[in-house]
C-alpha cells in the first residue's frame, strides 16, 4: 500500500549540511507492523515524517497506493491525513483544554463531520476509555492519554497508522498495556509503523528496520510477528 | 462538534489568556468611547446653556427705546415706542428665516423651522402700579422659553388670561384665579412664573391678541424674537438679509458665548478622538502582538491540529474565530471601561457636568472592537497558517 524509493533528506547547506536520510528504500503491506529501530539521530523520526507526508524528502519517491504524494502541495495532502494516515506521538499532544472525547472528535471536525460524538465515543470504547470521555487530558494517567491519542488516530479509520515512540513516555506496565492495543489494531487489519528503542516492543513486530546515520543498516523479518 | 464550537470550547478554558489577549482593544476602544461620552455630555451641557439664550435673532422696530421699570425701579429699556413693527412682516420674516435655514442644512421639508416670537411690550396700571404687559405669542414663546417652569397655576391657555414674572407676583400679592384689569379689559391669572433671574420676573405676560385689542395697537408688535433650533444656523445672514429685504426694521443676531464655547468644544473633541484613534492603533499592534505571541506559542498546537487533519483555512479559521471573540469580548470590556472612565473625568474637565452612558455607543464599540481584532489577526493567523507541522515538531 505504501512504497518508499531510495528517499534522502538533508537539511541545511554545504558545511552546516546534515544528511538525515541517504537513499532509503522501504515497503509497507496491508497488515505490517514495521518497527523502526536505531540510535538518537539515525533518522527514524524523520522517515516516519516522510511516510506520514509531515515532511518533503530531499529526493525520491513516496507512492501510496499507487499513486505518488511526495510531490504533492500541503492542500492535498490534507486530505491523506485525514481519511489514509493517522498519527500517534510520545508526547501523547491532545489539547488540554477539550476533554478526551472532543480530542477524539477533533479530526472529524476537521473533516466537517458535525455529528462525530457517536463515532468517537465508539472509538474510545475502542481504546477501553469510555468512561473517561469528559475528562481533560490532566486527569488522566500518561497510559490513558496515549490512548486518547490512539482513539484520535482511529476515529477517521486509517489505514496505516503511524507511531513515533509511542511508549517512550511510560513505564513498563502501562507501554505494555499500549502495545497490546496495538497488536491488536494490527490483527484487526490497520498497517503499524512504530518508531521505537526498546528492543522487546520491535521484538514483536513482523519486521525491524535498523537505521544508521540515515541508511538502512538492518532489517530483519520477523514471520508473524508476535503471535 | 463544528469548528467554532471547538474555539468556543477551547477559549472560554482559556479565559485569562483572552482576556490579556484583549487588554489593546480594550483600551482602544476605552479611550474613544470615554472621549465620546465626555465629548456628548460637555455638548448638552453647553446646548442647555445654548437653550438659555433663547433668541439667537432680536427683530425691533428702527428706532425706539423706552425705560422699563417696575414702580419707581429702574429696569433699563426696552424697544417699544411709537414705531413699532407691522404684524403682516411675520410671513415675510418666516420666509426669509426658514429659507436660509433650509439652504444652510440641506433641508427639504416644508413647514416652519425657527420659532418666531413676536412681542407687544406696553406699560399699564394694574392695582395702581406701572407694570411691564408683554404681549406673546403663547405657542410661540412657549417653545422659545424653555426654561419657563410655571410655579402655580398653568400656561397660557385662553385669550383672557396672563402669566405673571415671580417678582410681580410677590410684590403685588397676585394669586392664580385672581382678577386684574387691564387698561379696562379684565383678565384671569392663569399661572405664575418660577424665578428665572431675568427682567421677565418683572413682567405680566398676556396673549398678545388680547394686548393689541385692549391698548388700541391692533397689527403692531413691539419686537419679534427668533430662535433658530440648531447651533450652526446662519444667524447673522438671517440678519443681514432681514435688514436688506425689511424696511424699517433691524435684526440683529445675538452674539452667543455658547457658540463660541461650541467651537471650542469641537476643537477638543477633534483632539481628544484623534489621541484615542491613535491609542486604538497602537491598541490594534498590540494586538498583532499578542496574536503573534499566540501564533508562537501554539507552533505545536498548530502542528497537531494540521497533523490530525486541520487544512491552512481551518488553520486561518480558528484564529479568525478567536478575534470574534477576542473583539466582542475586548469591545464590551472597552465600552463598560471606557463609560467608567467617562463617569471619572467627564466631571474634571467639565467642571461637574453630570455624564450619562450612552447605550448608542454599545454596538459600535462591539463592532469596532472586532474590527480591529480581526484586522490584526490576519498576518499572525496567515502566518500560523504557513507552519510546516514536522517544523513545529522540531521546535519543541
Amino acid at each position: 500500500m505504501l512504497e518508499i524509493k531510495n528517499i534522502s533528506k538533508i537539511y541545511g547547506k554545504e558545511i552546516a549540511k546534515v544528511v538525515a536520510l541517504n537513499n532509503v528504500s522501504l515497503r509497507v503491506n496491508e497488515g505490517d507492523f514495521i518497527a523502526i529501530m536505531g540510535p538518537s539521530g539515525s533518522g527514524k523520526s524523520t522517515l516516519l515524517n516522510i511516510i506520514g507526508g509531515l515532511e518533503y524528502p530531499s529526493s525520491g519517491e513516496v507512492i501510496l497506493d499507487g499513486k505518488r504524494i511526495d510531490n504533492l502541495d500541503e492542500k492535498d495532502f490534507v486530505d491523506i491525513r485525514r481519511r489514509k494516515i493517522a498519527y500517534v506521538f510520545q508526547q501523547y499532544h491532545l489539547f488540554p483544554s477539550l476533554t478526551a472525547l472532543e480530542n477524539v472528535m477533533l479530526p472529524l471536525t476537521f473533516c466537517g463531520t458535525e455529528k462525530g460524538e457517536e463515532k468517537a465515543l465508539e472509538t474510545l470504547k475502542e481504546v477501553g476509555l469510555e468512561g473517561r470521555a469528559e475528562h481533560k487530558p490532566s486527569q488522566l494517567s500518561g497510559g490513558e492519554q496515549q490512548r486518547v491519542a490512539i482513539a484520535r488516530a482511529l476515529v477517521n479509520s486509517p489505514s496505516l497508522l503511524l507511531a513515533d515512540e509511542p511508549t517512550g513516555n511510560m513505564d513498563q506496565k502501562m507501554g505494555r498495556e499500549i502495545l497490546g492495543l496495538f497488536y491488536r489494531l494490527n490483527k484487526d487489519g490497520r498497517s503499524i509503523v512504530m518508531v521505537t528503542h526498546n528492543p522487546e516492543i520491535a521484538g514483536h513486530a513482523k519486521e525491524i528496520i535498523v537505521l544508521q546515520d540515515g541508511q538502512i543498516a538492518d532489517k530483519i523479518s520477523q514471520k508473524g510477528g508476535r503471535q | 462538534m463544528r469548528l467554532y464550537q471547538m474555539v468556543v470550547k477551547d477559549i472560554t478554558r482559556r479565559k485569562k489568556r483572552v482576556l490579556y489577549a484583549s487588554v489593546g482593544v480594550v483600551i482602544g476602544v476605552a479611550t474613544i468611547v470615554a472621549v465620546l461620552t465626555i465629548a456628548l455630555a460637555g455638548e448638552t451641557s453647553i446646548n442647555s446653556q445654548l437653550e438659555k439664550y433663547g433668541a439667537n435673532l432680536m427683530v425691533m422696530p428702527a428706532i425706539s427705546n423706552i425705560d422699563v421699570g417696575l414702580g419707581g425701579l429702574s429696569l433699563g429699556t426696552l424697544a417699544v415706542g411709537e414705531n413699532r413693527i407691522p404684524e403682516d412682516k411675520l410671513p415675510e420674516i418666516r420666509e426669509i428665516t426658514d429659507g436660509l435655514i433650509r439652504e444652510a442644512r440641506g433641508i427639504k421639508a416644508e413647514g416652519n423651522i425657527a420659532t418666531i416670537a413676536p412681542k407687544l411690550y406696553v406699560n399699564a396700571e394694574i392695582n395702581g402700579t406701572s407694570v411691564v404687559v408683554a404681549g406673546v405669542d403663547p405657542q410661540e414663546e412657549h417653545k422659545l422659553k424653555t426654561w419657563w417652569r410655571v410655579s402655580k397655576g398653568r400656561y397660557l391657555q385662553t385669550p383672557d388670561e396672563a402669566l405673571v414674572g415671580a417678582t410681580v407676583a410677590e410684590l403685588l400679592k397676585f394669586n392664580v384665579g385672581d382678577r386684574i384689569a387691564l387698561n379696562g379689559r379684565e383678565i384671569t391669572i392663569a399661572g405664575i412664573l418660577e424665578e428665572t433671574g431675568s427682567n421677565e420676573d418683572y413682567q405680566v405676560f398676556v396673549p398678545i391678541e388680547t394686548v393689541q385689542e385692549a391698548f388700541d395697537k391692533e397689527g403692531l408688535v413691539s419686537s419679534i424674537d427668533i430662535r433658530a433650533l440648531c447651533s450652526a444656523c446662519p444667524t447673522t445672514e438671517i440678519a443681514s438679509a432681514i435688514n436688506g429685504k425689511i424696511p424699517g426694521v433691524r435684526a440683529v443676531a445675538v452674539k452667543q458665548i455658547a457658540e463660541t464655547e461650541m467651537g471650542m468644544l469641537e476643537k477638543i473633541n477633534r483632539f481628544l478622538l484623534a489621541l484615542a484613534g491613535i491609542t486604538l492603533a497602537v491598541g490594534c499592534f498590540g494586538v498583532v502582538n499578542t496574536m503573534m505571541t499566540s501564533v508562537h506559542e501554539r507552533i505545536k498546537d498548530i502542528g497537531i491540529m494540521k497533523a490530525v487533519g486541520a487544512s491552512r483555512n481551518q488553520i486561518v479559521k480558528i484564529f479568525l474565530y478567536e478575534a470574534i471573540i477576542i473583539g466582542v469580548a475586548g469591545g464590551f470590556l472597552g465600552y463598560v471601561a471606557g463609560t467608567l472612565l467617562a463617569y471619572i473625568v467627564g466631571p474634571l474637565i467639565f467642571g461637574g457636568v453630570a455624564v450619562s452612558y450612552v447605550p448608542q455607543y454599545f454596538l459600535p464599540s462591539l463592532v469596532l472592537a472586532t474590527f480591529v481584532a480581526i484586522i490584526a489577526t490576519v498576518y499572525p493567523a496567515f502566518r500560523a497558517s504557513k507552519i510546516k507541522v514536522a517544523d513545529s515538531f522540531r521546535s519543541l
